[in-house]
């Protein structure tokens, strides 16, 4: 502190003034920028469009796009402070190579061979399925799109998925299951059409606060929320259905049993647009309302009235997020809730539709384009034509094309236990947080010969274990599109150079393919994501994501446009799936499935006897290697909690702010702070999964779903202690820490 | 299958969502469903005579995002631990049955604004058009009084710039015809500018202004109106109700009151022996007296923001208790230099400057505790304080004055062992009175004095009872009074220490967390 500021001459007026800038009006004069580049908001699926105002070659501030048909201005409290992401002290900026068991700075020459000669020298001595890939969706489509034959077609190897694996994937299964492929049928538009708003595990006030606009600007509808715990978004609805931990199947096949009892469903579209309706009544015969009832804990009474709501519903939505997907039956729930949809004909109409709210800002994107889960264009591997299709697009014999999907995330992780895989690459995922059941995770990675992490932050707790680490350009400091939830392409601009020597992915992927050897073959006089994304155009038409009809500057010029989009398309209007009722399987008929409902799979017993319950909260991204760094969103979420109710606490003599220990089979978290809320009922307690330091996968468990091999991480077994006086240090990471603001500076 | 609860919702007339209500798409094709909402936003019209702006404040959309707090801090430019909009968030009801509601706050613009009335340098304007509580930086001296006299946190204080900041209804942006930084941000819409007549308000304001986890509206009369749900569950209250701790210790304040407390103690029983007709080492004893009465000035200013403008504290005299603290000690300096000086010329008068350096000091002295008689620190706001501070002059004056070879030392002591008792009695009985109070703010500070600052407490007490009665009355040579004194001061110091950190301000509602990390 200067002289002239301790005796008070010295204000800091300078950077607490305030200007007007033209057209944002009066703000602080630090905010105005010299000019404002439009792109899309980088955390999460909504897909919201926004504007990042650059001084000096800086990002200074955001705001969102008012012409943006997602979000129309407004944004959510990550993307009102993004622009601060860019600036993180903990960006990753040179090339690291672990020499001498340190990581060391190299050049970005030395990385790229060093990466092309351990991944092949592995591949050579392992075979080609030695290595292994993880990536996200938090890439743009171009990247994906480049990556997906790089790994598959340049490196060889079947055994790459990404974290949407973490995520969506049992979204992807159910509909590819049900419809014949993957695609969430709805829009948007549809909440503010919809009569009935059924909500399955979906906290939206927390996770897409910018859908909440549309529930409320949807005066007549309904909204009904299913959820064990009471959230945000539970306390909006008009009918709040606190069902016990997975006890969704049942659920739905209630609804489908009183449905077909009333005669609450549509067989003439049962009978021409579906199979295997058969199987699927004879499924639910014996959930009736005593059955469902006793499940779910619902009264008979609540679950009636919601059947019948949804019954005379003219236009019901039924939306869904991690409560569904984060579950061994995922796949098959989302195959219920279409069952549902289908049975009563309500897909493919205004303000009707099942409809997946998707996570990442691009998972959709890797969906659509990734060859991960499928070939680009949701071409399956299985299928003869689809192969020799994109063998003729990509002008190759079709034999070079994969015959069948390689390992998924959680089972590259086995293969690394089982040193099947010896060499690994992360891109842009943080699985040392977000992997359930950490120690086999850890214990994977110890095992490999060869760790590359590509990330635009380091370090995190899966970059300090890296043996390369490849700094990567983020969101503002590249080019290319993202796809929303709703189908939406959008462009995503850069506003500012990546720091130090950071490189756009893209360019990442494209240098190593010229190192490879196979630059020329897969990427022909490819030099920027505009020359991918002109070649996906391609491979996507005629698909049911189709992007033909697309590009860059009609992007931009709308804000954003809903695929299917193909060449000669003109009309920019919200767009659904399977208007026509047909659907993409061989016959054009959506399939119904019977499902039975399960318990799940860690049941509580005197040891354990909690069910622990994991998600989110609005202020975090993922695994906070961004929103940590942003100290405003810091100061308002600044640690992980234990959600439980006050009935349990006192049996466990526990007090409220209380330090606790999360004990499993598997693990333990130390010194969580105790919340003590109805929120959550007895017996069940909650955990965000953000925090690195007190992290829940520690005590999470490996159980997966057997389509989507999406993890269970809603319902494991748990024991609540106070957290032992001595123990000083939390578990985990005590190294990773958010930058900290005290209260007290606030009254000095 | 039967059926009967369908009956029995037809039979009761339950309707259902069949709505034909399912709005066209815009013909346009981009989506424009919801309306721009900013014409209604802000006010649409000029305000009239009696009129001002207020926030308006919808419970029932708010979803707790936080992203009005964002933005301000944005538009303000403000680090992320100073936030002068916040969200805090109340609870009830029972598992199902469980709302959490959330309560988004930046300044009220209050009609009696506390933060103005306080300020000794008179930064706070309310603008006589629109009837925003302005804060200026350039004329605060980071003296913080505002910040004890808002019962809702609103003015913070920024230490690295020396001085205070509030929200001003971002009304140069109002000016503008736009909408301020959280009503713009806002996605649900539920922060609004209104209009509202302030003679009316005044008859009406407590259905309006009021709400659970928030301190009353009749503290300073807020206009901010709020909208609540229908019906809220009976136990609604406030989340952070067992997240409370110390305050900050203003050591400079702990000084300078102590120290101010001593000089005037001690300069009152040099007049009183004058009168009573001692004379030896008096002009020794002013002189000491003097010093520690400089000591303390000096140590006021080091709990300003901006000490080079100390100066200008003395503006509000006719207002603020904190501007007359200044001008009384100000006052008391200045006569009590003029005493010693006589003293120590032993000019003729000093009768006079001596009955007037008293008069000034204790008049000091009790304005100094009518700063800390404040609606918003109901801890503090007791003829307690006032109590300790008279009793810490009582007590350490006679001390002092006992140590320094005054005559009458068996009177000094004798005052001093009262004084003593008197102040370990103000505090026992002031203890009692928190345990015992229904008013959380009271209980909790009880609950901090009883539990996290309880050894602080203890000692306070001993220091106390050793210090003030026990080493006194033991023995009585310049060893022993020296210990007495050293002890007895640790002890007033310990004490104003606890009476600074003890107490539990009013304020909105907060955040459950308590943003730190496992206790050791």
């Amino acid at each position: 502190m200067t002289l002239k500021r301790q005796l008070g001459l010295d204000i800091l007026a300078g950077k607490y003034s305030y200007g007007t800038d033209p057209v944002t009006g009066f703000t602080s004069a630090q905010k105005i920028p010299d000019r404002w580049v439009a792109t899309t908001c980088g955390y999460c699926s909504v897909g919201c469009g926004m504007l990042v105002g650059v001084k000096d070659g800086k990002a200074v501030s955001v705001r969102g796009n008012p012409d943006h048909p997602v979000n129309r201005g407004l944004l959510c409290p990550k993307g009102l402070s993004e622009h601060h992401t860019i600036e993180a002290e903990t960006r990753a900026r040179y090339p690291l190579l672990r020499k001498n068991g340190k990581l060391t700075r190299i050049s970005w020459d030395e990385a790229l061979e060093t990466l092309v000669a351990k991944f092949r020298g592995v591949q050579k001595k392992y075979g080609p399925d030695a290595l292994g890939v993880l990536s996200t969706g938090q890439l743009v489509t171009e990247e994906f799109y480049a990556l997906g034959k790089l790994v598959q077609l340049g490196f060889g190897t079947k055994n790459y998925d990404g974290n949407t694996t973490l995520c969506m994937a049992s979204a992807v299964s159910g509909y590819k299951r049900s419809f014949g492929s993957d695609g969430p049928p709805g829009a948007y538009e549809d909440l503010e059409k919809a009569d009935v708003i059924l909500l399955l595990g979906a906290n939206v006030a927390d996770n897409h606060p910018i859908l909440c606009q549309r529930l409320e600007a949807n005066q007549s509808k309904i909204l009904i929320v299913a959820d064990p715990r009471v959230t945000k978004t539970a306390m909006m609805a008009d009918i709040y259905l606190p069902l016990k931990p997975r006890s969704d199947i049942a659920l739905i096949n209630g609804l489908i049993h009183i449905l077909l009892e009333q005669d609450l469903v549509d067989r003439r579209y049962i009978a021409q647009h579906t199979t295997g309706f058969d199987a699927l009544e004879e499924s639910v015969r014996k959930y009736t309302p005593e059955f469902v009832s006793r499940i779910t804990g619902l009264s008979q009474e609540q679950f009636l009235r919601t059947a019948l709501l949804y019954g005379h519903a003219q236009a019901p939505f039924i939306g869904w997020t991690m409560g569904v997907n984060h579950s061994t039956k995922g796949t098959e729930t989302v195959n219920a809730i279409n069952n549902l949809a289908l049975v009563t004909g309500k897909i493919g109409k205004p303000g009707a539709s099942p409809f997946s709210i998707t996570g990442q800002c691009n998972a959709m994107g890797t969906r659509e384009a990734g060859f991960t889960s499928s070939i680009p264009g949701y071409r399956k591997f299985e299928s003869v034509r689809d192969r020799e299709e994109i063998a003729r697009l990509w002008n190759m014999a079709p034999g070079r094309i994969p015959t069948s999907r390689g390992l998924a995330y959680p089972d590259i992780v086995e293969a690394a236990l089982a040193k099947k895989i010896r060499a690994l690459w992360v891109i842009a995922t943080n699985p040392v947080v977000s992997f359930p059941n950490l120690g086999i995770l850890q214990q994977s990675l110890e095992a490999l010969d060869f760790f590359v992490v590509q990330d635009g932050f380091h370090p995190t707790p899966t970059s300090e274990l890296a043996d390369l680490v490849l700094p990567a350009a983020i969101w503002g400091e590249k080019e290319g599109t993202y796809t929303n939830s709703e189908r939406r392409v959008s462009k995503v601009n850069a506003a500012v150079p990546a720091p130090g020597e950071a490189r756009s992915d893209f360019d990442i992927f494209l240098a190593i393919a010229e190192t490879l050897g196979c630059r020329e073959e897969l990427f022909p006089d490819w030099h920027g994501p505009k020359d991918a994304f002109e070649e996906w155009k391609c491979v996507s038409a005629g698909r049911l994501c189709d992007y033909s009809g697309l590009d860059y500057e009609l992007i931009e010029k709308h804000g954003g446009i809903q695929w299917p989009f193909p060449t000669g398309a003109t009309e920019i209007a919200t767009s659904r799936l399977y208007t026509d009722g047909r659907f993409q399987t061989e016959d054009g008929k959506a399939r119904l499935f019977p499902i039975e409902w399960e318990p799940f799979p860690e049941q509580p017993n005197d040891d354990y006897p909690f069910v622990l319950n994991t998600g989110r909260t609005v202020e975090h991204w993922h695994t906070r290697t961004k929103t940590a760094q942003v100290a405003i969103l810091q100061h308002l979420s600044p640690n992980a909690w234990l959600e439980m109710n006050p009935r349990d606490a006192d049996a466990l003599k526990l007090q409220p702010h209380a330090h606790v220990d999360i004990v499993s089979r598997r693990g333990r978290t130390s010194g969580v702070e105790l919340r003590i809320t109805e929120m959550i009922a007895p017996g069940q307690v909650f955990m965000p999964f953000h925090f690195a330091e007190t992290n829940v996968n520690q005590v999470t468990q490996s159980a997966f779903d057997p389509f989507s091999r999406e993890p269970n991480y809603k319902q494991c077994a748990v024991r609540v202690e106070q957290t032992p006086p001595s123990s000083t240090k939390a578990s985990g990471f005590g190294w990773f820490r958010g930058k900290s603001t005290t209260a007290q500076e606030r009254r000095p | 299958m039967q059926l009967p609860l369908l009956e029995r919702v037809k039979k009761q007339g339950i309707t259902f969502a069949m709505t034909p209500r399912i709005r066209s798409g815009s013909s346009t094709g981009t989506y424009c469903a919801v309306p721009d909402q900013s014409i209604t936003k802000i006010p649409q019209r000029p305000l009239a005579h009696g009129e001002q702006y207020r926030f308006h404040f919808d419970m029932t959309k708010c979803i707790g995002c936080k992203c009005c707090v964002v933005a301000c801090n944005e538009q303000n430019g403000n680090p992320a631990h100073i936030n002068w909009r916040r969200v805090g968030e109340i609870e009830g009801g029972w598992y199902p049955n469980t709302q959490r509601l959330h309560l988004s706050m930046g300044c009220n613009h209050c009609l009696e604004p506390t933060c103005l009335t306080g300020c000794p340098v008179d930064a706070y304007t309310k603008d006589p058009l629109t009837g925003v509580v302005i804060h200026n930086a350039q004329t605060c001296i980071g003296c913080q009084y505002c910040t004890w006299n808002c019962s809702y946190g609103v003015p913070q204080y920024n230490s690295e710039r020396g001085v205070v900041g509030k929200c001003d209804m971002c009304h140069n942006r109002l000016a503008e015809g736009r909408e301020p930084a959280c009503v713009g941000a806002c996605p649900e819409g539920a922060i609004q500018i209104e209009i509202v007549n302030i003679a009316e308000w005044k008859r009406n304001y407590a259905a309006s202004a009021n709400a659970p986890g928030l301190p009353s509206a009749d503290d300073s009369l807020s206009t901010t109106r709020i909208t609540l749900p229908a019906s809220l569950p009976p136990d609604t209250r406030k989340v952070d109700l067992n997240r409370v701790r110390p305050e900050h210790p203003h050591w400079p304040l702990v000084f300078m009151t102590v120290l101010t407390q001593l000089s005037v103690g001690a300069f009152a029983t040099i007049w009183l022996l004058q009168i009573l007709g001692e004379q030896a080492r008096l002009n020794i004893a002013a002189l000491v007296s003097l010093a520690v009465g400089g000591l303390a000035l000096a140590a006021s200013t080091m709990h300003l923001g901006r000490p080079i403008h100390a100066y200008r504290a003395l503006k509000m005299w006719k207002r603020s208790w904190l501007s007359r603290e200044v001008l009384l000690f100000g006052l008391f300096s200045k006569i009590a230099f003029a005493y010693a000086a006589l003293l120590w010329l032993s000019w003729p008068g000093s009768h006079v400057a001596g009955g007037l350096t008293v008069f000034a000091g204790v008049a000091g002295v009790t304005a100094s505790a009518c700063i800390y008689l404040v609606r918003p620190r109901p801890a503090w706001r007791s003829r307690h304080t006032v109590a300790e501070f008279y009793l810490a002059g009582a007590l350490l004056g006679p001390l002092l004055a006992a140590n320094l070879g005054l005559g009458a030392r068996q009177w000094l002591i004798s005052a001093a062992v009262v004084a003593a008792g008197l102040q370990l009695l103000n505090l026992l009985v002031k203890f009692l009175w928190l345990v015992s109070s229904d008013i959380f703010e009271l209980k909790a500070s009880a609950r901090l004095l009883s539990a996290q600052l309880r050894p602080l407490l203890l000692m306070r007490c001993v220091l106390l009872v050793v210090g003030g009665i026990v080493l006194p009355l033991q023995s009585q040579s310049a060893v022993s009074l020296a210990v007495a004194f050293a002890t007895a001061f640790a002890g007033e110091i310990l004490g104003r220490y606890l009476f600074f950190v003890s107490v539990v301000p009013k304020n909105m509602a907060a955040s459950y967390l308590s943003g730190r990390k496992a206790a050791a």
